[in-house]
């Protein structure tokens, strides 16, 4: 089975560990405890019509993922998950920043944005517009690590973009 | 400079036992191809099982070339336990060395778990703050509409008082002249208190009308119709003569009409603004004349009173136009308020009032007035226009109840109506075939209405929206429209406003064009 890494990047506390969680998991937990260094975990994904691939899922600490240290981290990755937490404006324009930042290391990673925590979207700074105007530049999803909205889709639709 | 002597054996044994006690190495040697020859320490210590281990290791490598050192610090295993990784070149294979990060990691983690704790926990404060602030001038707005709401309704109700008066001071005057010329006797004496009784149960029932419905309040627009001038003048005089002619006042109605046209006018207002001139005039004037002229000409009606009454000094002539103020006109019945409503009707239909007075020789109102536009009248009509068939709606609710109601609503207004129950299924439909306009409830299970127009807004939908809320406070309407609803409602739905939304979201009026518009709802 092929097997590519996909790398979470996005500032602390927008939900990297619990979209994982969700996701090879099918977990939560409404507790934030920050993520030091790396955790890595897996899962097989199923692509209609198509070979299953393996994701290999590297949480990476907020911050200081692209710091020399991070940098590590990212190597060899295949594809990149961009988290920002919709309560918090300020994360997507670090999402972004980190994103301009990877490309100069992985220049052809396959790359999504998850706005993160839609169950809280009555408090969301980011508006509508503004994803509707990052989505003519790369897939965006909504999504919810609590309910599980848009999870499943944000990393299928990576998976889907790197099968042959 | 003297090489460094080696640390005593016993030193050196110490220092080893403890950085092994501590470090848990774990040596793994491969051969080129992830073949394992060889195996220092325990893999237990990091959860790496024999089935799952090598494949974890193998994971974390994924994209790397093996024929350099690599160094991956903090790497949590799947027993959660946190290790220092590197990977060790040695052609024709490599070396994978774990050392313990745990105790590092928690440190690191309890120092970062403040920090970032302290950032979150401050935006979440500030947000506080921010929405404090607004509550609080939100408050503040409102507390100022309610007053002014008030003030409103205040003068609302006076109006309405005084248009009950008016005419029921006239069948009391009426009343009380019979009475007289028939001395108090006979049947038809009975009959005529009668009908003071009843008109004075009339007159307490308006009054208890008037108290029930002090909710509702609202500027009414002007009707234009066309006004008989002779019908009008000769009511005035049938009203107003035997009042004025029972206090020995003579009185007199003038018309002079050269226009062809008959005017238009919202005659209700012309009528009250005429009564209450005259009412004025036959209060304050106990001998002399009340006349009153009315000229229809060069595009204008002039209504003119004067009577040779006790007069308003030159102090008060503004004073009378404000409600609850006689201006000086003491001693008289009535709450002060004729005046202060014949200005309020003037201004309404862009006319001129002018006061002309002598005190203790009587008083001169001039009023001149445009007629109304007939535009008026069209603009009105096309305003309640009914709506186009064929207009797509998609109706999203979780309650049949509500669902059925709104579809049958809306298929009575001739919508083409579909239906959805939840969230997702909003969504899905409304990308496959975009509605003209949704309705969708706020409060659905699951995933939220204000997440799904979020989430269509966000995706390019550009229809109009209609969120509908139980909710009614400033609060939840904010947060949908911030969502990207055009209109909040909130139930239980109050039908004409439902349509008057219908109305305005086809229009193409969205409530941040015109913030009042449903803040009632």
């Amino acid at each position: 089975m092929r097997t590519h890494k996909l790398c979470m990047l996005g500032d602390f506390g927008v939900g990297k560990t619990s979209l994982v969680a969700r996701f090879v998991r099918s977990t939560f937990s409404a507790k934030y405890l920050t993520t030091v260094g790396v955790k890595v975990d897996s899962k097989e994904v199923a692509l209609p019509g198509r070979e299953p691939l393996k994701l290999v899922v590297w949480d990476i600490a907020g911050r200081g993922a692209l710091d020399g240290v991070g940098e590590n981290y990212l190597r060899g990755a295949s594809a990149l998950l961009l988290v920002a937490d919709g309560t918090r404006e300020a994360s997507l324009a670090s999402a972004l920043n980190l994103l301009m930042q990877s490309r100069r290391s992985l220049p052809n990673a396959v790359v999504a944005l998850a706005v993160n925590k839609l169950d809280l979207v009555d408090r969301w700074e980011v508006a509508p517009a503004t994803l509707a105007e990052l989505r003519n530049t790369l897939p965006v999803f909504e999504t919810s690590a609590l309910s599980g909205d848009g999870v499943e889709a944000a990393f299928a639709d990576l998976a889907a973009r790197l099968a042959p | 400079m003297t090489p460094m002597p080696a640390l005593p054996s016993a030193v050196e044994d110490y220092l080893r036992d403890t950085l092994m006690r501590r470090a848990h190495p774990l040596l793994l040697s491969f051969g080129d191809d992830w073949q394992l020859r060889e195996l220092h320490g325990d893999p237990a210590v990091y959860g790496l099982d024999a089935e799952h281990g090598l494949r974890e290791l193998q994971d974390l490598f994924i994209g790397l070339p093996l024929d350099g050192h690599q160094d991956l610090p903090f790497v949590e295993f799947s027993n959660g336990r946190s290790a220092h990784v590197h990977l060790i070149a040695d052609a024709p294979g490599f070396h994978v060395l774990l050392l313990d990060a745990e105790e590092e990691r928690e440190r690191q983690r309890a120092q970062q778990q403040l920090g970032h704790d302290a950032v979150l926990t401050g935006h979440e404060q500030s947000k506080a703050i921010g929405r404090l602030t607004e509550i609080r001038n939100e408050l503040e707005r409102q507390r100022a509409s309610l007053e002014e709401a008030n003030a409103l309704k205040n003068a609302l109700i006076a109006t309405l008082s005084h248009e009950f008066r008016t005419p029921l001071t006239s069948i009391f005057g009426y009343l009380h002249l019979l009475e007289r010329r028939l001395d108090g006797s006979g049947n038809a004496a009975q009959a005529l208190q009668a009908v003071r009784r009843n008109a004075t149960y009339l007159f307490t029932l308006a009054e208890n009308l008037l108290e029930y419905g002090r909710g509702e309040s609202g500027a009414a627009l002007l009707n234009p119709v066309e006004v008989d001038l002779t019908l009008l003048a000769r009511d005035l005089d049938a009203m107003f003569r035997p009042l004025a002619e029972d206090k020995g006042v003579a009185f007199r109605v003038d018309l002079l009409v050269e226009e062809t046209a008959p005017p238009v006018f919202d005659e209700v207002r012309l009528r009250q603004i005429v009564v209450n001139l005259l009412s004025n005039a036959v209060r304050y004037t106990t001998k002399g004349e009340i006349a009153c002229d009315l000229v229809w000409r060069d595009g204008r009606l002039s209504i003119d009173v004067a009577d040779s009454g006790i007069g308003i000094s030159a102090e008060f002539r503004d004073s009378v136009f404000k409600p609850f103020n006689r201006g000086g006109q003491s001693g008289s019945k009535g709450a002060g308020l004729g005046l202060s409503i014949v200005r309020r009707l003037i201004e309404q239909m862009r006319g001129e009032l002018r006061l002309e007075s002598e005190l203790g020789r009587g008083t001169r109102f001039r009023v001149e007035l445009p007629p109304l536009a007939r535009a008026a009248a069209k603009s009105a009509a096309s305003h309640a226009a009914p709506f186009p068939r064929g207009v797509q709606a998609l109706v999203v609710d979780d309650d049949p109840d509500i669902a059925q109601l709104l579809e049958v609503l809306l298929i009575d207004l001739g919508f083409e109506v579909r239906v959805a129950e939840n969230a997702s299924q909003a969504i899905a439909e409304a990308t496959r075939q975009p509605p003209d306009v949704l309705l969708i409830d706020v409060e659905l299970p699951g995933l939220s209405g204000n997440a799904a127009v979020f989430q269509l807004r966000s995706h390019g939908y550009r229809g109009r929206i209609v969120t509908l809320s139980a909710t009614s406070t400033g609060d939840a309407r904010d947060a949908s429209l911030r969502a990207g609803a055009d209109h909040y409602l909130t139930k239980p739905l109050n039908l004409d406003q439902f349509v008057g939304v219908m109305q305005r979201a086809l229009q193409g009026e969205a409530s941040g064009q015109n913030p009042d518009a449903d803040r009632r709802g």
